[in-house]
C-alpha cells in the first residue's frame, strides 16, 4: 500500500531545467560568436580607416621637385596612426620605377601592386613574422619628368584591433550572460509556477482520508485533466470494489447466520428427552458440530471484517480499558463453569491507543475465547496495563499453554497444536491481523508457575484526548 | 415475567419462546418490526429480545424509538449482521446486551435473566465496600482492589449478604434463606460449596471469609484497619 516501491524517474522540473539551460547555452554561444565576428569587423573597419587615411596623406605628400620624386612625409599621418599607441607601423614609398623611395625595403602588399585593381586596398598580411594589416595608396604622377604610378604601403600590427575586438566581445558576452541568466531564472520560475498544480494535486491526493473515495476536486490546468480523471476513475472503481466487498460480507453474514441460528434453534427444540443412548450420542455430536460450525462462521466473518476495516476505517483515540472490558463481557459467557476464577484488571490511568474499537474488541474477544476454550483450567485473568510507550492487553490462563516452538504456527490460520484439543481456528490470526493494523504485535509469554499469557501490545496514544 | 420477543425467523422465535415459557415467563412474539414498535408503546415488559434485521422496521430503529420515549426496559439485541461498516454498535444505541447469531440458547437465557434481575433489583446506593472488596449492586460487579472479578449470580448474592454487614456472623440456615429463597430446595452443603468458590475467587484480597465453628461465616476487612 505504501509508495516505497515507486521508481523515481527524473523530475519534470529537472528535465525542463536541463533542456532550457541547454538551449540557452547554445544560444549564448552563438551570440558570443556573432559578437566576436561583429566586434572584429567593427575594429578592423575603424582602424582600416585610419590606416588608409594615413596612406592617402602620405601619397598626397609626394611631390616632384626639380624632376625628382620626393616624399616629405606629413607628421599628421603618423599622429593618426599613433592613436593605436601599442602598435608598430611600417611604411614604404615606391617611386614610379618600382624603387623604394623611403621606408622598409621588404614591405610588400600580399597582392602584387601591378595587379591591384583599386588605387586603395587594405589586406591581411605578415611582416617580420607578425600578423599585420597592410594598406596601399596609389598616386598617379603626370609630371613631364616623373610620370606613372607611385605607391605608398603602410602596415600596422594588430594589437589595438585585437584589444578593441576583445573589449567589444567581452562587453557583449557580459550582456549575453546576464540575459541568459535572466532568461533561465524566468524560465525556472515559469516552470515552477506551471508545475504547481501537479504538486497541489499530489498534496490533495496524499492528504486524503483513506476512506474518502469521492472524486478529487482540485482546479487543475486543462493539461492535467486526463490525469485527474484517471485518478477519479480509479477511485470510483476502488469505491465500487470496497462497497461490493462490504455488501458481500454483510450479506454473507446475514445469509449464513440466519439458517445457522435456525439450525441451533431446531437442535434446542429437539431436546434429548425421547432419544435412546445411541440417539443421544448422535444428537450430541450434531450439537457439537453445529457449535463448531457457528464458531468457525463467526471467525471467518470476523476475519473478513477485521481485514476490511484495517483498510477502510480511520483510527481514533480510544480507551483501551473500555474496549477490553467490553470484549471481556462479550467473550465470557454467563453460563461459564462456575469453578473458574475469572477476573479483569485495569490500571487507574486510562491508557489510550489509536485504534478501531470494533476490530480491537474482536481481537481481544478472540484471544479470551481461545484461552477459555483451549487454555483455562481454573483461572483466567485479563489485564490491561501501560508502560513506557506501549499499552498491553494480557490474557493469562492456568492451562498447559502453547510451547514456544509452536508460537509462530499458532498465529497462522487454522493452525492445530498438539497440546490443545481441536483447532484454535482463526482466533490468533484475527488478533494478529488487528495488532498489525494498529502497529502492534501479538505475542506469547512462556508458561511460568502462574500460567500462560497471550499479550497484545499496542503503541500508546500520547496526543490529546477529547 | 412478561417478555417481548421480536424475531422474524420462525425456528429461532419458536425455540426462544419455548425456552422462556418453560421457565415460567409470558412471551409475546412479534415477527414484524412495525407491529412490535406499536405494541411497545402501550405495553410494559420486563425484557425485550430484539432481532436487528426485521421486516417493517429495523431493530436498531425500534431500539432508538424505545430510548427516545424514555422507556428504560432492558433490551437484548440479537444480531446476524457483521460489523463490517457499523459505526455505532447496539450498545451505543442503548441496548443492555447483545448476542451475535448463532448463539447458545442457554447463554441467551442466562443473559436475559441477568438483565431482568438488574432491572427489577435496582438499588439506590450501589456501592458497598468491606476492606478492599467492593460490590457494585447496580452493575453487579465485584472488585478486589483494582481487579474486577467475575462472580456467578448466587456467589454474588452471597457476597452481597456478607459485605452488607461486615463482621457479623451468618448461620448456614440464614444464608440458605437469603440466597435460595424459600421455594428452592437446597441444603447446607450448597452453602459450603458457594463459600468455597467465593473464597477462591476472592483470593488475594485482604478482606476474607472466616468460618466460625458451629455458628457460620463472617466477612472480615482484613489486617487493614
Amino acid at each position: 500500500m505504501r509508495p516505497e516501491a515507486l521508481q523515481h524517474g527524473p523530475s519534470l522540473f529537472g528535465r525542463l531545467a536541463r533542456r532550457i539551460s541547454f538551449v540557452l547555452f547554445i544560444g549564448a554561444a552563438l551570440l558570443v560568436s556573432a559578437a566576436w565576428y561583429y566586434a572584429e569587423t567593427a575594429a578592423n573597419k575603424a582602424y582600416d580607416r585610419l590606416l588608409v587615411g594615413a596612406a592617402l596623406q602620405m601619397a598626397e605628400s609626394l611631390s616632384v621637385e626639380d624632376g625628382i620624386l620626393t616624399a616629405r612625409l606629413p607628421t599628421s599621418a603618423f599622429e593618426l596612426l599613433g592613436l593605436a599607441d601599442r602598435d608598430r607601423i611600417f611604411y614604404r614609398v615606391i617611386d614610379t620605377h618600382g624603387q623604394t623611395l623611403t621606408g622598409y625595403d621588404d614591405l610588400k602588399t600580399p597582392t602584387p601592386l601591378e595587379r591591384a585593381q583599386d588605387p586603395l586596398s587594405v589586406e591581411e598580411g605578415v611582416y617580420k613574422g607578425e600578423p599585420v594589416r597592410i594598406a596601399h595608396a596609389t598616386r598617379i604622377l603626370a609630371d613631364p619628368a616623373v610620370s606613372g604610378r607611385a605607391y605608398v604601403i603602410v602596415a600596422q600590427t594588430n594589437e589595438a584591433r585585437l584589444a578593441l575586438t576583445r573589449e567589444l566581445t567581452l562587453r557583449a558576452t557580459i550582456l549575453v550572460f546576464i540575459m541568459s541568466l535572466l532568461a533561465f531564472a524566468g524560465a525556472m520560475l515559469a516552470i515552477r509556477y506551471a508545475l504547481q498544480p501537479v504538486e497541489q494535486l499530489g498534496t490533495e491526493v496524499r492528504g486524503r482520508d483513506p476512506h474518502d473515495l469521492t472524486p478529487v476536486t482540485v482546479d487543475v490546468p486543462r493539461e492535467l485533466d486526463p490525469f485527474v480523471s484517471s485518478i477519479n476513475h480509479f477511485m470510483g472503481r476502488l469505491n465500487e470494489r470496497v462497497d461490493l466487498l462490504q455488501r458481500f460480507i454483510a450479506d454473507a453474514a446475514h445469509q449464513i447466520r440466519t439458517p445457522l441460528t435456525a439450525l441451533t434453534a431446531q437442535i434446542d427444540l429437539l431436546g434429548t428427552g425421547k432419544l435412546d443412548k445411541a440417539g443421544r450420542q448422535h444428537f450430541n455430536r450434531v450439537k457439537e458440530r453445529t457449535s463448531e460450525l457457528s464458531r468457525l462462521t463467526n471467525q471467518l466473518l470476523s476475519h473478513a471484517m477485521v481485514i476490511h476495516r484495517a483498510d477502510s476505517v480511520q483510527l481514533e483515540p480510544i480507551s483501551l480499558v473500555d474496549v477490553a472490558r467490553r470484549a471481556y463481557r462479550v467473550a465470557i459467557p454467563v453460563t461459564v463453569d462456575p469453578d473458574i476464577v475469572i477476573s479483569f484488571e485495569a490500571p487507574d490511568d486510562r491508557p489510550f491507543v489509536l485504534g478501531d474499537a470494533v476490530s480491537l474488541r474482536e481481537a481481544i474477544v478472540n484471544v479470551i475465547d481461545n484461552a477459555l476454550r483451549h487454555g483455562t483450567d481454573q483461572r483466567l485473568e485479563v489485564r490491561v496495563r501501560a508502560s513506557g510507550t506501549q499499552a498491553f492487553v494480557e490474557v493469562e490462563d492456568d492451562g498447559p499453554g502453547i510451547p514456544p516452538e509452536s508460537w509462530e504456527k499458532a498465529t497462522q490460520r487454522f493452525a492445530t497444536s498438539k497440546s490443545h484439543e481441536g483447532s484454535s481456528g482463526l482466533g490468533f490470526a484475527i488478533a494478529q491481523e488487528v495488532a498489525n493494523a494498529h502497529g502492534g504485535t501479538l505475542g506469547f509469554r512462556a508458561r511460568d508457575e502462574k500460567g500462560f499469557t497471550v499479550v497484545l501490545t499496542l503503541p500508546l496514544y500520547k496526543g490529546e484526548v477529547k | 415475567m412478561r417478555i417481548l420477543l421480536v424475531e422474524d425467523t420462525h425456528d429461532v422465535g419458536e425455540a426462544i419462546a419455548r425456552r422462556f415459557e418453560a421457565t415460567g415467563h409470558a412471551v409475546d412474539w412479534e415477527t414484524n418490526g412495525r407491529d412490535a414498535a406499536e405494541i411497545i408503546d402501550f405495553t410494559e415488559y420486563a425484557l425485550i429480545i430484539l432481532d436487528v434485521m426485521l421486516p417493517g422496521m429495523d431493530g436498531f430503529e425500534i431500539l432508538k424509538r424505545i430510548r427516545k420515549s424514555g422507556n428504560a426496559v432492558p433490551v437484548l439485541v440479537l444480531t446476524a449482521r457483521s460489523e463490517i461498516d457499523d459505526r455505532v454498535g447496539a450498545l451505543d444505541l442503548g441496548a443492555d446486551d447483545y448476542l451475535v447469531k448463532p448463539f447458545d440458547f442457554r447463554e441467551l437465557e442466562a443473559r436475559a435473566r441477568v438483565l431482568m434481575r438488574r432491572h427489577t433489583g435496582g438499588e439506590a446506593t450501589n456501592l458497598i465496600k468491606c476492606g478492599d472488596i467492593a460490590v457494585d449492586r447496580g452493575t453487579r460487579s465485584v472488585h478486589v482492589g483494582k481487579r474486577e472479578v467475575q462472580l456467578k449470580r448466587r456467589e454474588l448474592t452471597l457476597l452481597e449478604v456478607l459485605v452488607a454487614r461486615p463482621g457479623r456472623v451468618f448461620s448456614k440456615d440464614e444464608l440458605l434463606d437469603q440466597i435460595f429463597g424459600f421455594d428452592e430446595a437446597a441444603n447446607a452443603n450448597a452453602i459450603e460449596l458457594y463459600i468455597g468458590r467465593l473464597r477462591k475467587k476472592l483470593e488475594g484480597a485482604k478482606a476474607h471469609i472466616v468460618t466460625v465453628r458451629g455458628l457460620g461465616y463472617q466477612l472480615v476487612p482484613g489486617d487493614a484497619p
